[in-house]
């Protein structure tokens, strides 16, 4: 099982943003979002297009390539023409610092 | 009537896998694990080097002049690598908004964290080559991280004008012979920046050269092996020249299983009129190295190829496989071996170019997947206008082994001239539980049911393998490679 | 009125489209100026009276439109989208018979039959002029039923809470560029709403036609298939020939129930200088079955991959398309399947004919989503190429992300067997009687699909298109 990985401080994504980042072999965007940090794989489910360059739009992020959104929290499809959920990764803050445990699907 | 049925396809299963080489009862398949290595005892190969830390050359102007000035090559080929550099310069990376890397994320890959080795390799253990077993060899070629350990041709062949070994030392010994050929026909520095970068950096690698009318019949072997974190940058270029025949099986390896690396490599075959070449390509890089390659081969008027490619190792692997057939009756065979496992990612992308009539191109793909294994098929059969009277098969078949593997298959065809016949087919499945259901109530493991089941799933390509220790090599390394799952 | 038959003008068209070859003089009563912008597109919400939420809708596409690049696949697009009419509203009022209808337009679709067609095979007809419905009709048993078939603009207004349930989740304006286009100037087109268990026996139908040049039609098609009911839809397109290129890029949602089946036909002749743009997708629910019937003869190029996206267990989706490319035509046409629950069934048939320089390019996906089980999906794709001077593609994209799948792709590129064409000619068939005749039983599986009248008028175009290119 994957453990814990120190990616940054969390002063370094502003609230609402987000970051794209390399983590255990894994390209993922993070979120910050009311104070809450999130991280989804950077892989929109519909055809592999990357979410972290797409717009924050709430506690939604939609595709660049074709405009899928998801859940930010969750990782949830939300719209078509996405249909399956993107991986949602477990975030913990310790000392200002974010960490997150990679999820292997 | 089922069972009855259903046991002649197993005998014929369990039959196939003698044919690959397993000698013994199906329960000391056991005895292989991902870390065992066959012997095949070709002792001369173990070379040595030292382990310690080698002065690294970064990727970047200073160096490649100063690379440059220590090739003392041909001033011809000093440009070729100059204009490749400034290709370099002008091409951005491929990113996914390219059709090709649409589905190859390499983000992650980081060109600075590599470098080439400039100290001479020495004692170092070197993995044991899989292809030659109990084969006379017309001559080998061993190189570690891009530099030259071995090159070595039989003095029968030399006598004939047989051209085998280092390319770097040959093309400065034998430019007539190479010039005409080094990264013109079948290769294009200019195709995307690994492309660029090969063309400028290429180092060590192996050149096989023979003469008009020259039958080789001994085989020839290239090894190419890098330490954990180190690169290989070779070329190979094969010339056969009209109506001549050779055979030459290639592969490459890591010292240790799990090492990463780089390989950015090119392949060029330049088959002449009436020439038959046989070139086989075991990749099994480790699982931590990424796999770079530009590979074509041009056939001249009625020249045969068959081309076997079997894809086992890198955490990714990104190669183009390119065959132009550019003489009338030109006919090409290319047998493709993939099996994925981990977390690695292969995208193999053919192309069967028909450029003029009468040609026969036959592509065959067959695909294994387990873990969280990814794997991208891409095929084209182009055929241009004036191709008539073409012939083109190609098709891909991919087996599922695990639920988190993903296979993308993607054949194509681009067909302007009428009269051809041009066919392909894909397919992609999990094994049949009834088969399983069968060998187990026989008493074989569920895993002996599966390795036999997977093996039968690449007969038809062992098939097409006229090589005794390239089907056993290839057997081998996919029954090591199948694990158990419930 | 005048009927300005242009056969003469256009000798390369002859015995391809000639019979759809003539326009109507007809003004219209209002035209918005040619060009894109949020000028126009408000516009033609105001025209419209629109609610406030389909304006912003329309605005926010826009926006999307602009923000997207042009394709850089498929066949080459050269429009200047500034140099189209959007919206041209050809009528005051829709008609409820055909003798509400103005007189020159009421003749257009006499020419076309389609009057005819209403009484004999139809349950109801929807007939669109330019950016307008300008008929409609519907059995009176069917309205009684509670079935829904009106224009889409109708519908905004008639069936809010419907619509807007459906309207654009199906195909997001992001989508592609084109969806976005249809998105922020659409206009017209259908929309169908099947209570449950409504099973409708005879076919409904619309009919697109494009009269003007420089014209848009950007119709947008909404169908509703509820638990239990089944509908089989019927579109036909045609236009006259001009000497500069009209733009038709619908989108077409549709969304079937549990247990619901729906078929959908379009045969599609537009003329051979009309950029044919569509994006059409289906969602199918448990049980359900989707059903498209592609066949494209005409426009000059042709880019439309209808979808099915099987959402639940036991959805099954099946395309069957057919494409002809004659001179100047190039059709990239295909098909879409994805997999997105266990136990759904797939099915995509194809078949292309290339003649005369023409072109014609499969290009498809089939999607096996991770967690989709027991699913089962069958490609064959076959193309005929009839002379040296044509071409034809196959781009399947086959993504696997689930174990237990069994998917299988074919496809194959010939041309007509020398063995057929001299049996045939030894019979005393000429050599272009022969090649019709292989070619009519090459494409048979589609026409066997087709609604009776549509069956012989395909056969009929089909001969025209051979005989135009040999002759």
């Amino acid at each position: 099982m994957s453990e814990f990985v120190k990616v940054c401080a969390v002063s370094e994504i502003p609230d609402p943003g987000k970051m794209t980042a390399e983590v255990d072999e894994a390209m993922v965007v993070l979120f910050h979002l009311d104070g809450q940090f999130y991280c989804l794989d950077d892989v929109c489910t519909h055809d592999g297009g990357p979410l972290g360059e797409g717009q924050l739009d709430g506690d939604q992020i939609a595709c660049p390539r074709h405009g899928a959104r998801f859940c930010v929290r969750s990782g949830e499809a939300l719209t078509m023409p996405a249909t399956q959920a993107t991986t949602s990764h477990e975030v913990k803050v310790d000392d200002g610092q974010l960490f997150v445990k990679i999820k292997l699907t | 009537m089922f069972h009855g049925a259903c046991s002649l396809i197993f005998e014929s299963m369990w039959a196939r896998l003698f044919n690959v080489g397993v000698e013994s009862a199906p329960d000391s398949i056991e005895r292989f694990t991902d870390t065992d290595r066959i012997a095949f005892g070709c002792p001369q190969f173990n070379q040595k080097k030292s382990m310690q830390a080698s002065a690294q050359i970064a990727f970047d102007d200073a160096s490649f002049s100063a690379f440059l000035a220590s090739r003392q090559e041909p001033e011809w080929l000093a440009t070729q690598r100059r204009q490749a550099w400034q290709a370099f310069g002008e091409l951005d990376w491929p990113n996914r908004s390219h059709e090709e890397w649409l589905r190859t994320d390499i983000r992650m890959f980081g060109l600075q964290r590599y470098g080439l080795d400039s100290s001479p390799p020495e004692s170092v253990e070197l993995p044991q080559p899989q292809l030659a077993a109990g084969i006379e060899l017309g001559g080998a070629t061993v190189s570690l991280d891009s530099s030259s350990v071995k090159s070595q041709c039989e003095a029968r062949w030399q006598e004939r004008g047989v051209l085998f070994g280092d390319l770097g030392k040959l093309v400065s010994a034998h430019p007539e012979k190479i010039q005409p050929h080094l990264m013109r026909r079948a290769f294009d520095v200019n195709y995307d920046r690994f492309a660029a970068l090969h063309g400028a950096w290429w180092s060590g690698g192996t050149l096989l050269y023979v003469p008009r009318g020259v039958v080789v019949d001994e085989p020839f072997h290239a090894f190419s092996a890098i330490t954990d974190g180190g690169v290989d940058l070779g070329h190979t270029l094969v010339i056969l020249e009209e109506g001549a025949e050779a055979t030459l099986l290639s592969e490459t390896a890591s010292l240790n299983p799990t090492a990463g690396g780089m390989h950015c490599g090119g392949v060029e075959l330049v088959v002449g009129a009436g020439a038959n070449l046989r070139y086989v390509n075991l990749q099994d890089w480790a699982t931590g190295v990424w796999h770079f390659s530009h590979q074509k081969a041009v056939l001249g008027q009625d020249a045969n190829l068959q081309w076997t490619i079997a894809a086992m190792g890198s955490r990714l692997a990104k190669v183009n496989q390119h065959v132009g057939m550019v003489g009338p009756g030109a006919n090409c065979q290319v047998n493709g071996v993939m099996f994925a496992e981990g977390r690695q990612h292969l995208s193999y992308h053919t192309l069967q170019h028909h450029e003029v009539a009468s040609c026969h191109s036959d592509f065959l793909y067959k695909t294994a997947l387990q873990d969280r294994a990814r794997t991208v098929w891409r095929g084209m059969i182009k055929v241009d206008p004036q191709a008539q009277r073409t012939d083109g098969y190609q098709r891909n078949d991919n087996l599922l082994l695990s639920t988190s593997a993903r296979a993308d298959s993607i054949p194509g065809l681009e067909i302007e001239a009428d009269d051809v016949r041009c066919t392909h087919g894909s397919t992609t499945g999990k094994i049949d539980e009834e088969l399983i259901f069968y060998a187990m109530c026989r008493g074989f493991s569920r895993r002996e049911a599966v390795r036999m089941i997977v093996t039968g799933f690449f007969q038809k390509i062992f098939d097409r393998i006229t090589i005794d220790s390239v089907r056993q090599a290839l057997g081998l390394a996919i029954a090591r490679k199948v694990r158990e799952y419930d | 009125m005048s009927i300005d038959s242009r056969v003469e003008e256009t000798p390369d068209q002859i015995g391809e489209i000639n019979k759809y070859d003539f326009r109507t003089a007809t003004e219209g009563v209002f035209r918005a100026r040619k060009g894109l912008d949020a000028d126009i597109v408000a516009q033609i919400s105001e025209m419209k009276d629109e609610p406030g939420w389909m304006r912003d809708f329309r605005l926010k596409s826009l926006e999307v439109f602009n923000s997207k690049p042009m394709p850089r696949w498929g066949g080459g697009i050269n429009i200047d989208f500034q140099d189209i009419y959007y919206y041209l509203k050809p009528t005051e009022q829709q008609g409820k018979t055909w003798d509400d209808v103005p007189e020159e337009i009421k003749e257009t679709f006499d020419k076309l039959g389609i009057p005819q067609a209403e009484r004999e095979f139809l349950s109801g007809v929807k007939a669109q002029f330019e950016s307008e419905v300008v008929y409609g009709s519907l059995k009176d048993d069917l309205t009684e039923q509670g079935v829904v078939f009106l224009d889409t603009d109708t519908a905004v207004r008639e069936h809010p809470d419907l619509l807007r349930e459906h309207f654009g989740k199906i195909i997001p304006p992001d989508d592609n560029k084109f969806s976005a286009l249809n998105s922020a100037v659409w206009s017209g087109g259908s929309f169908i709403y099947v209570p449950p268990g409504v099973k409708i026996e005879f076919p409904l139908q619309a009919y697109f036609r494009i009269n003007a040049e420089n014209m848009g039609q950007f119709e947008r098609t909404l169908i509703i298939v509820d638990e239990g009911a089944s509908v089989h839809y019927v579109e036909g397109c045609t236009a006259p020939m001009y000497s500069s290129e009209s733009l038709h890029s619908a989108v077409v949602e549709v969304v079937v129930k549990k247990g619901a089946r729906c078929r959908y036909t379009t045969i599609q002749n537009w003329a051979n200088n009309i950029y044919n743009l569509v994006t059409k997708r289906a969602m199918a629910y448990q049980d359900a079955t989707m059903e498209w019937v592609d066949g494209n003869l005409g426009s000059q190029l042709t880019m439309k991959y209808p979808a099915v996206y099987m959402m639940e267990p036991g959805a099954r989706g099946e395309i069957l398309s057919i494409a002809f490319s004659g001179k100047g035509q190039h059709q990239d046409a295909g098909a879409k399947l994805v997999h997105a629950a266990p136990n759904t069934t797939g099915q995509i048939i194809s078949k292309s004919i290339s003649k005369n320089g023409g072109r014609s390019s499969y290009r498809g996906l089939v999607k096996v989503e991770k967690g989709a089980t027991n699913t089962k999906c069958n490609v064959v794709c076959d193309a005929l190429i009839l002379d040296e001077h044509s071409r034809s593609d196959t781009y399947p994209y086959i993504e696997i992300a689930e174990q237990d799948t069994s998917i299988g792709h074919e496809a194959s590129v010939s041309r007509i067997g020398e063995e057929q064409l001299f049996y045939l000619t030894s019979r005393g068939l000429s050599e272009a009687e022969a090649s019709t005749m292989i070619v009519n039983g090459f494409i048979e599986p589609l026409v066997k699909e087709l609604p009776m009248e549509y069956a012989v008028e395909m056969n009929r175009l089909i001969q025209l298109q051979m005989e135009g290119s040999v002759g």
